[in-house]
């Protein structure tokens, strides 16, 4: 009986029904659509790896460091040539191939000077061409490549670069720049995981990319005859320590591991996605069916009347909300396969090619569809069906089936005051606190709080709120203008649920570009305050070489160069706590270039000897200058330095920085590993045209597209566009709310539409014309957004300023609030109100005044 | 259709437009067609005179209703022609009517005549608001004081009792001086003093203000206060009654009982 009646109420309702759906759908869609990208990302790349891994693998055991392995920049570790015939003598091998790869080099087209590769972030290998067994890739043009200017280059890469058989391409290697032709055109078996390809015959690739002799890796290949962990252990006891050896499976993990991180960044940002839709999906579901029990309070008590319990009314709404989630999820499964699809074809623009890639659909893709569909929609109407199984049975006795008004009521109001006043006070809490990391805990718990207490405390603030901003609605628009300020107010705690998806939306986008511009203002006044330099240089994956080094020095006008390298260290305090951080190793005009803000000692003794440890770390180790710090490099190289000052935080140039002089780094570590700097500043000469040379500058770095040259506006751009790109991807979340959010003024208003059949029919019977009517609807949806927006506005201000004075001290001094994009975003909301109030305008006005007034 | 054919009247009427504030010619309304179709009202021709409290009785299903409806220019007619004051009301569009509405006619219905967001007041003067008229302020509260509503402007429609809103139904049809005023079972819903009282209050804005008044019904008693009642049944106008009284209402009623048991 039970599901019957559910049943049918479903269907008769579908048409109020849909905007519920799609915003489930929307939600589910996100969720399965990024399982099932991952899913088959993960199973395709595991195929690539699978079937390109050697048996076993031979590599030089990396140097350590706190007992994790390091990559020192420009440091090449390799395994001798004679490995080859080693392995090849044990049992059970049956083919051995020796291998060089680097990812230090750049590829570069002569013909226009720009970078040849991957721009996502994905890596340029190039090395040797091997014939070895299970090759990723194959000659599909041309020839394998020979002598010292013979290169093959991969087809997704040369086609992308418009390069082909003959045309020149040069290597940017750490030990010079050679020029070579493409002899062949190679092509992926299987997938592309976006990386590009280069290969030299072996003697070219051992001479240009290692400078010796050798090779970075030995592969072998079994006989089948032992396993795996067999050959392994074969090699490693031939070999001894100093080496490394990779079964087939430890290969893989390594290389999914390098995979997985890019992944992982696309999946939790479309999970972002999802959560935002399933939070701003919630408010739409809770008004849908709070309105429909509204509507229904009649039948529901008649229900009653006839001996229906409270448990029967209250199941008969959750399962109606069960079925509106199992279609929802349903539907939403299936968009997100069409999602899914839609990814693959995103990554395969950016270079990465799944398409031979069937969809792989795990189990875990319709539990979590079905699972997320069903919690949220059920959870959502939870409250309405509660307050459904309340409705006494003399509601079917009663006039109308016209609603109650729901006033915000004591509890809720309590509730909603405590949750926002303790968030607020959580925030000024924040702000007040003494680091960083205090600050942002009680500032994401604030953020919570306060989101949580508005969406209680919405009815009231409907009231209230909607009062002020309405109260000009009747002197402009006149009956029409009142009619909607009226009608805005009359059902408080709808309009409250309604606002909120709006609300979210716009307190995400508030927040984080109050930050983002924060963070911008605060770097810029950085640079103007503490960098001399006139230039900045930062190296592409390789570094910046001595040749690159040799460049910038040459360049007419420049004065000098300061060179930064960092190197990977772990440092020992005297309360014996150990830190991981990069030592950064600074040639002696680093203290013209830059003026450290020193809170004990002086900058100049980081050419005396001494490093600098920034202020937070000096307190929590107990250091004053002249303490000692000791620092151990990568292959266990240790020293003991003294503190020669303490850097002020608050500045995002040194914070967290452990600079030293390269004089007495280099005390500890080889020279080779102070060949390639991480990034250096350019100081032009006095009397020189600063603008000039640093045309000059780009002139003769023209050979390295890989490099970044700017000046300091250019660096400002660069810092502002690093930020952009975050404030993108709110944006994109911001425009999913947006669009749910239209969905739910749009439900509200057409079921307020459908709700208010007599009265719209009576004021057209005295005379309302079909104008005045739609302009009614249009005011109310306008003051339901701008509402929303006013508390999304200003919850976003609260978040993104307590956010600023929380990293006050860590390098957001200043604070900027982005006005524009504030008024902006009012405008824009108002205009998301007339656009939602444009069908339910519509359906009103379309209403034939007869049937309306005798709708009961 | 022996009348239709019998009956073809010029629509001006002898003794000119003043004496008749509505009238209907041959008006046919059918709903559906061929075998299906159902005509509500069958070919009928009426005068509403100015100044007068019109009844119209007639059994369920007579069709009373839907001349009020196509009278009051809320439904349309299948055929014939109606006029409101001078101006032919068949065939205008919706923007027409709407104007019509607002400008020379006053509804109260059954139910639901008030806005529940719209106090007393507000709801009284919403039809001239509606048109950016300002009221007539001797005029409204001659209304208000009328219909005995002096204390009660400023309450919400929920905090009114039933007679009390149909009595700020009549003030607001009232306030806006219209041609002519078409009640719907205007005391339908309620008790049997409220509603004289809401009678009285129509009586006394006939005799008093000299409105025109036209009131279905269902109820002799309530017909009882007109000056004329018309009888329906079938969709044809059957009788007519001047200077009815309850009895006399309810003997005729009778008869179509009668007429109908029999």
């Amino acid at each position: 009986m039970l599901l019957k009646t559910s049943l049918r109420s479903f269907l008769a309702h579908k048409g109020r029904m849909i905007l519920s759906l799609i915003a489930v759908v929307l939600s589910v869609a996100f969720v399965s659509g990024t399982l099932v990208f991952s899913n088959t990302a993960t199973s395709t790349f595991d195929r690539l790896f699978a079937s390109t891994a050697s048996d076993i693998s031979l590599q030089q055991e990396p140097p350590k460091l706190g007992g994790k392995d390091v990559r020192e920049p420009g440091k090449v570790l390799t395994v001798p040539v004679g490995s080859v015939e080693k392995i090849a003598a044990l049992p059970g091998v049956k083919s051995v191939v020796g291998q060089v790869f680097t990812e230090d080099a750049t590829l570069v087209n002569p013909a226009n000077n720009k970078a040849v590769g991957p721009t996502t972030g994905a890596p340029t290998l190039t090395g040797n061409w091997a014939d070895s067994p299970r090759n990723s890739v194959e000659i599909t043009s041309g020839k394998a490549p020979q002598g010292e200017n013979q290169l093959m280059l991969d087809a997704d890469t040369a086609k992308k670069a418009g390069l082909g058989l003959g045309s020149p391409l040069q290597v940017v290697a750490t030990s010079g720049t050679y020029n070579f032709t493409i002899s062949g055109i190679v092509t992926f078996k299987t997938t592309n995981p976006g990386a590009a390809l280069a290969f030299m015959d072996t003697a070219t690739a051992q001479k240009d990319l290692l400078g010796t002799t050798a090779y970075t890796s030995v592969e072998a290949y079994g006989d089948g005859s032992r396993s795996n962990e067999q050959l392994k252990a074969d090699a490693l006891s031939a070999f001894g320590s100093g080496y490394k050896v990779l079964t087939a499976e430890e290969q893989k993990a390594e290389n999914n591991k390098d995979v997985g991180s890019f992944l992982d960044f696309m999946k939790y940002a479309m999970l972002g996605f999802a959560l935002i839709s399933l939070l701003v999906g919630g408010f739409l579901i809770i008004n849908t069916f709070s309105m429909l029990v509204a509507q229904r309070t009649r039948e529901i008590g008649l229900l009653r009347a006839v001996g229906g319990s409270r448990r029967q009314v209250n199941q008969s709404v959750l399962v109606e909300a069960l079925i509106l989630a199992v279609v929802g999820s349903t539907l939403g499964l299936g968009a997100g396969l069409g999602l899914a699809e839609g990814l693959i074809q995103l990554m395969k623009a950016v270079g990465m090619n799944l398409s031979g890639a069937e969809l792989k659909i795990g189990l875990n893709v319709p539990l979590a569809a079905y699972g997320v569909g069903v919690v949220i929609t059920v959870l959502a109407a939870w409250i309405p069906a509660r307050r459904a199984s309340k409705i006494a049975p003399i509601a079917a006795l009663r006039d109308h089936g016209t609603p109650a008004e729901g006033k915000a009521n004591r509890i809720r109001t309590a509730v909603g005051l405590v949750l926002t006043a303790g968030g607020g006070a959580l925030l000024v809490a924040a702000a007040a606190a003494d680091t960083a990391a205090t600050g942002g805990k009680l500032l994401g718990v604030g953020v919570v709080f306060t989101l949580i207490g508005f969406v209680v405390l919405g009815p009231l603030l409907a009231t209230t709120v909607v009062r002020v901003l309405g109260a000009a609605l009747p002197k402009l628009f006149g009956p029409a203008g009142r009619l909607a300020q009226r009608n805005a107010m009359r059902n408080p705690r709808r309009t409250g649920a309604t606002a909120a998806a709006l609300m979210i939306g716009l307190a995400l986008v508030i927040g984080a570009s109050v930050f983002t511009s924060s963070a911008t203002k605060s770097i810029n006044d950085q640079v103007d305050k503490s960098v001399g330099a006139d230039y900045i240089i930062a190296g592409g994956r390789g570094g910046l070489t001595p040749d690159m080094v040799k460049g910038i020095k040459s360049t007419e006008g420049m004065d000098h160069v300061t060179l930064q390298f960092e190197l990977p260290a772990v440092l020992t305090t005297a309360d014996g706590a150990t830190t991981e951080a990069p030592v950064l190793a600074v040639t002696p005009s680093f203290v013209q270039d830059f003026k450290l803000p020193a809170s004990a000692g002086t900058p100049e003794s980081l050419n005396q000897g001494a490093m600098s440890v920034g202020e937070d770390f000096a307190k929590e180790h107990h250091l004053a200058v002249g303490d000692r710090i000791t620092v151990e490099y990568a292959g266990g190289r240790t020293q003991s330095v003294p503190v020669g000052v303490i850097v002020t935080k608050g500045n995002s140039f040194f914070d967290g920085g452990y600079f030293a002089g390269t004089d007495t780094v280099g005390k500890a570590v080889p020279e080779t590993d102070l060949k390639l700097a991480a990034v250096a500043f350019g100081k032009a000469a006095p009397g020189a045209d600063v603008a000039k040379t640093l045309t000059a500058l780009e002139d003769s770095l023209k050979a390295y597209p890989q490099l970044t040259v700017q000046d300091q506006a250019g660096y400002k751009e660069l810092v502002q566009g690093q930020f952009n790109q975050l404030l993108y991807m709110i944006y994109g979340l911001l425009g999913l709310a947006i669009i749910v959010a239209v969905l739910g003024v749009v439900n509200t208003l057409a079921l307020s539409v459908v709700e208010r059949t007599r009265e719209i029919g009576l004021l057209r019977a005295i005379g309302l014309s079909r104008r005045q009517l739609r302009r009614m609807i249009r005011l109310e949806s306008v003051v339901i957004a701008v509402f929303g927006a006013v508390l999304g506005t200003g919850l976003g201000l609260a978040w993104g300023i307590t956010s600023q004075k929380v990293l006050a001290s860590n390098g957001l001094a200043t604070l900027a609030v982005p006005t524009t994009t504030i008024v902006a975003t009012l405008f824009a909301s108002a205009l998301i109100g007339l656009f939602a109030a444009l069908v339910p305008a519509f359906r009103a006005g379309r209403m034939n005044v007869l049937a309306a007034i005798a709708t009961d | 259709m022996t009348t239709a054919a019998a009956a073809v009247y010029d629509p001006q009427i002898p003794g000119g437009a003043s004496a008749v504030a509505a009238s209907a010619r041959q008006v046919t309304k059918a709903y559906g067609a061929g075998e299906t179709r159902v005509t509500a009202l069958d070919s009928v021709d009426v005068d509403i005179q100015r100044g007068r409290f019109t009844a119209i009785m007639g059994p369920s299903g007579s069709g009373k209703s839907t001349l009020m409806h196509c009278l009051a220019g809320l439904d349309t007619v299948s055929e014939g022609r109606i006029w409101i004051g001078d101006t032919e009301i068949t065939g205008l569009k919706d923007k027409q009517l709407t104007k019509l509405r607002r400008d020379k006619i006053g509804f109260i219905f059954q139910a639901f005549n008030l806005l529940p967001t719209l106090n007393a007041l507000e709801n009284i003067t919403l039809p001239m608001d509606i048109a950016g008229r300002k009221p007539d302020a001797a005029w409204l509260d001659q209304v208000v004081q009328t219909v005995g509503l002096a204390d009660r402007l400023k309450h919400r429609p929920t905090q009114l009792s039933g007679g009390q809103q149909q009595r700020v139904a009549v003030a607001r049809a009232l306030a806006a001086r219209p041609e002519i005023i078409f009640g719907d079972e205007p005391t339908g819903n309620l008790d049997s003093r409220s509603g004289s009282e809401v009678l009285t209050f129509l009586r006394r804005s006939v005799d008093e203000l000299g409105q025109t008044i036209v009131m279905v019904t269902h109820d002799p008693v309530a017909a009882g206060y007109a000056d004329r009642v018309l009888f329906l049944a079938d969709g044809v106008i059957v009788d007519e009654m001047h200077a009815p009284t309850a009895d006399s209402v309810l003997e005729r009623m009778r008869r179509f009982d009668g007429k109908r048991t029999s």
